[in-house]
């Protein structure tokens, strides 16, 4: 089961490489998103997969279809045929790379077992306080980020035709 | 106490954009230089005297209630937090005065104040993830500063950036989960111990290239520097000057060294790598300086070849070799910063980067054409200021490893750099003053201020260099010459 | 236990070499970005594989809460950018995006 999981979250990220219009690209990640989460709800991290259920394949994809509709209007960009041809051989030759080398390695690496006790909000909370601290960081970069960029026009834009001048090369 | 590091910058960024409705210059100005200021102090005056002893672990509180946060603060990451503080106090000082014409300056503090939070949690940090964490907080802050401008050249570079940083921290990521699957934790401790006693060649392997490329590309190391030289020219000047002098050695040098010395523990194969690529650094960005026009473009190859020196210090891993890679990370925060304001003092008042275009600015602008000149002198490595000290250190250093052809070669670099300083120096500021620049202004007293301030600081780093290495960097190359010991000791914590 | 966790690891090598795969040979901004994203989702992967594999599944768990938070604002700031790069040359095309020469 896990497995069949895998390969659709694979097979989905490929579909949203190649595929040629920029709304099924976005779907098809939140669709391998969805089934990333079902992989963690098999590996019983709910939290995760509730997260990525929520966030990655809701939020992010929102972003994305958002985004692609704002620039929507003249944007064909024509990316070659080549791909259609080129990603499969690179794709075989990477999993090939990838089954000798994992191969290779099982039953090799020796680890520590932990057990861990408490509940998720509890090692949230005690144990990773200081990651919360960073989240905050980011999300007020995020923010300050998009402010920063869509700030109104009245304050003139800064000139960039500065280095015009003669450059080499 | 240490946590005021963190949540200081932190707090202010959230409080800027409303207060920035109130006064759209004065405030900003006055709470974001006062709180650099403050950090300064409190890096110099307060944190020194708790590492007496050597490195501690400080409990985090707020209000008076303890959180579970633990702060590492040992000579290393004193020594970078006070690199830290004062770029950004000569940053801010400057940005009074330059980012006038931007507008939106509150904005801009905010997130200046989020990437310098971001750098002293980094600093702070006795655990991977959370070095991963405030690596992406600093780095997201500073792509929205690279592009501040909002010209093409701008949101082009940093796109670019962008890109490769995710990439960077996306295989950082990866290293420390391998490294989370295998040790059964995250902290310097736990992950030490683990090692220690698995002995797996294999997945330390595969996570020290991991690290190196991560960290790799955001030191701009090369062969993964090709990021570096769109994104620093395209920032406003202050910027420029605070990604150059301390981002990239922050949240790559930095990083790199504490995992790579006090974590894993150097090995032969390692040092090799290092060393190669601070060489191959060092001449690639000074060759790729050399052909250059645009001034800032011209600094920001040489970062790369700088960059490329204390990699290479670091690398050997002998005390006088990281001495000598901490003292000119050191000096080249202060004169890389330095020459950025130079840059842009010079691009403010003529409108121009190009160096065609510059000439005989000396005249009217005499006080950057000398700090530009003592700067240009200083990283050359001309006695006695303090870049010829470092790169003194380094060179011996590898004297004394027998690595005789590297000492060669560091020597070469540094005749190069030289070259190419003066180049710069030649074009912009001497020779016949161009007629359309007869009515140019000298910068503005905050920009001045601020300039001078480096520039003292750089001769005065030069004169006293012992008084400085000994109170400031033997702390900090004592903590990395003790390897792997001094995560193990954190285990108790 | 540590087969289960090699074969996601197995995986994580996939995800992560289609991800490169789409950042070094796409033309389209937004393509570039579901790059990023498919090697992101690697990752994550990756956390809660070897959180599972050692009985640390809550701390994974938070790890992985706080990475997805972190990729939110990336990709917000990579969409704005975007966004604001296509006001200026009315594409998404990142050929058209050769003014500065690395």
């Amino acid at each position: 089961m896990h497995l069949f999981l895998l390969i659709g979250l694979v097979a989905f990220s490929i579909m949203a490489v190649l595929s040629r219009d920029l709304l099924k690209s976005a779907i098809s990640l939140a669709v391998a998103s969805i089934f990333l989460a079902l992989a963690f709800f098999g590996m019983n991290a709910v939290y995760a997969g509730v997260f990525e259920l929520s966030v990655v394949a809701g939020l992010i994809t929102v972003l994305f279809i958002t985004a692609i509709a704002l620039t929507r209007s003249d944007s064909e960009v024509a990316e070659s045929k080549r791909h259609l041809i080129v990603f499969p051989l690179f794709f075989l030759a990477l999993a090939v790379l990838d089954i000798l080398v994992m191969r290779k390695l099982l039953g090799q690496i020796p680890a520590i077992q932990s057990a861990e006790s408490g509940t998720f909000s509890q090692v949230l909370w005690n144990q990773r306080t200081f990651d919360l601290v960073g989240q905050v960081g980011a999300i007020f970069a995020g923010v300050l980020a998009v402010l920063a960029l869509f700030r109104p026009d009245g304050e003139k834009a800064h000139q960039d035709n500065v280095s015009e001048g003669g450059r080499h090369e | 106490m240490l946590f005021l590091f963190i949540i200081v910058p932190l707090l202010l960024a959230g409080l800027l954009p409303l207060l920035g409705k109130l006064s759209k210059r004065f405030l900003p100005d006055l709470l974001a230089s006062a709180a650099m200021l403050f950090l300064l102090v409190l890096a110099v005056v307060s944190a020194k005297p708790l590492i007496a002893g050597g490195g501690i672990i400080q409990q985090a509180f707020w209000f008076g209630a303890p959180l579970n946060i633990r702060l590492l603060l040992d000579g290393f990451s004193l020594f970078m937090l006070f690199t830290i503080s004062l770029v950004s106090f000569a940053v801010t000082l400057y940005s009074i005065n330059y980012m006038e014409h931007y507008g939106a300056k509150a904005n801009y503090y905010a997130l200046l104040l989020v990437m310098i939070a971001g750098m002293n949690g980094l600093v702070l940090s006795s655990d991977l993830f959370n070095i991963y964490i405030f690596l992406e907080m600093a780095a997201v802050a500073s792509y929205a500063l690279v592009a501040f401008g909002r010209g093409h050249d701008e949101l082009e570079a940093s796109f670019k950036y962008l890109m490769l940083s995710a990439v960077a921290s996306a295989f950082v990521l990866l290293s420390i989960a391998i490294i989370f699957g295998v040790t059964g934790g995250v902290s310097f401790g736990t992950v030490a111990q683990g090692l220690k006693t698995l002995n797996i060649k294999y997945v330390v392997g595969i996570c020290s290239g991991l690290f190196l490329a991560g960290f790799g590309l955001k030191a701009a190391l090369v062969p993964f520097h090709s990021w570096l030289p769109d994104a620093h020219p395209s920032a406003p000047a202050p910027i420029s000057a605070m990604l150059s002098a301390v981002l990239i050695k922050v949240s790559g040098v930095y990083a790199m060294t504490r995992i790579f010395l006090n974590v894993f523990g150097l090995t032969p194969a390692l040092t090799t790598v290092l060393t190669v690529m601070g060489v191959v650094s060092i001449f690639v960005g000074a060759l790729a300086a050399l052909g250059q026009n645009d001034i800032k473009r011209m600094l920001a190859y040489s970062s790369i070849s700088q960059i490329g020196y204390v990699v290479l210090g670091l690398g050997i891993g002998t005390p006088l070799g990281i001495l000598g890679g901490l003292f000119h990370l050191f000096n080249h925060a202060l004169f890389k910063s330095l020459l950025f304001l130079n840059a842009g003092a010079i691009e403010q008042s003529t409108g121009t980067r190009s160096l065609d275009r510059m000439g005989g600015l000396a005249k009217v602008m005499p006080l950057t054409a000398t700090t530009s000149a003592i700067a240009s002198l200083s990283i050359a490595g001309v006695p006695p200021l303090n870049g010829f000290w470092s790169k003194l250190l380094i060179i011996i250093a590898l004297v004394q490893a027998k690595m005789h052809v590297l000492a060669v070669l560091a020597v070469l670099g540094s005749v190069v750099t030289l070259w190419y300083y003066l180049v710069l120096q030649r074009y912009a500021f001497f020779g016949k003053l161009n007629e359309t620049w007869k009515g140019v202004k000298e910068a503005p007293f905050w920009m001045s201020a601020s300039m001078v301030l480096l520039a003292l600081l750089c001769v005065v780093t030069g004169l006293v260099f012992p008084f400085v290495i000994h109170s400031w960097l033997q702390p900090a190359a004592d903590v990395l010459g003790q390897g792997v010991s001094v995560a193990l000791n954190f285990i108790g914590f | 236990m540590n087969n289960l966790w090699i074969l996601n690891m197995g995986f994580v090598a996939l995800l992560i070499g289609i991800g490169l795969y789409c950042l070094l040979t796409m033309k389209n901004t937004v393509k570039l970005l579901i790059g990023v994203e498919i090697i992101a989702k690697g990752v994550t992967l990756a956390l809660v594989a070897s959180g599972y594999a050692r009985d640390n599944l809550l701390v994974a768990q938070s790890l992985v809460i706080t990475v997805i938070v972190v990729d939110v604002a990336v990709i917000a700031t990579a969409l704005a950018l975007i966004i604001s790069i296509n006001r200026h040359t009315k594409s998404l095309d990142v050929r058209k995006l050769t003014k500065l020469k690395g």
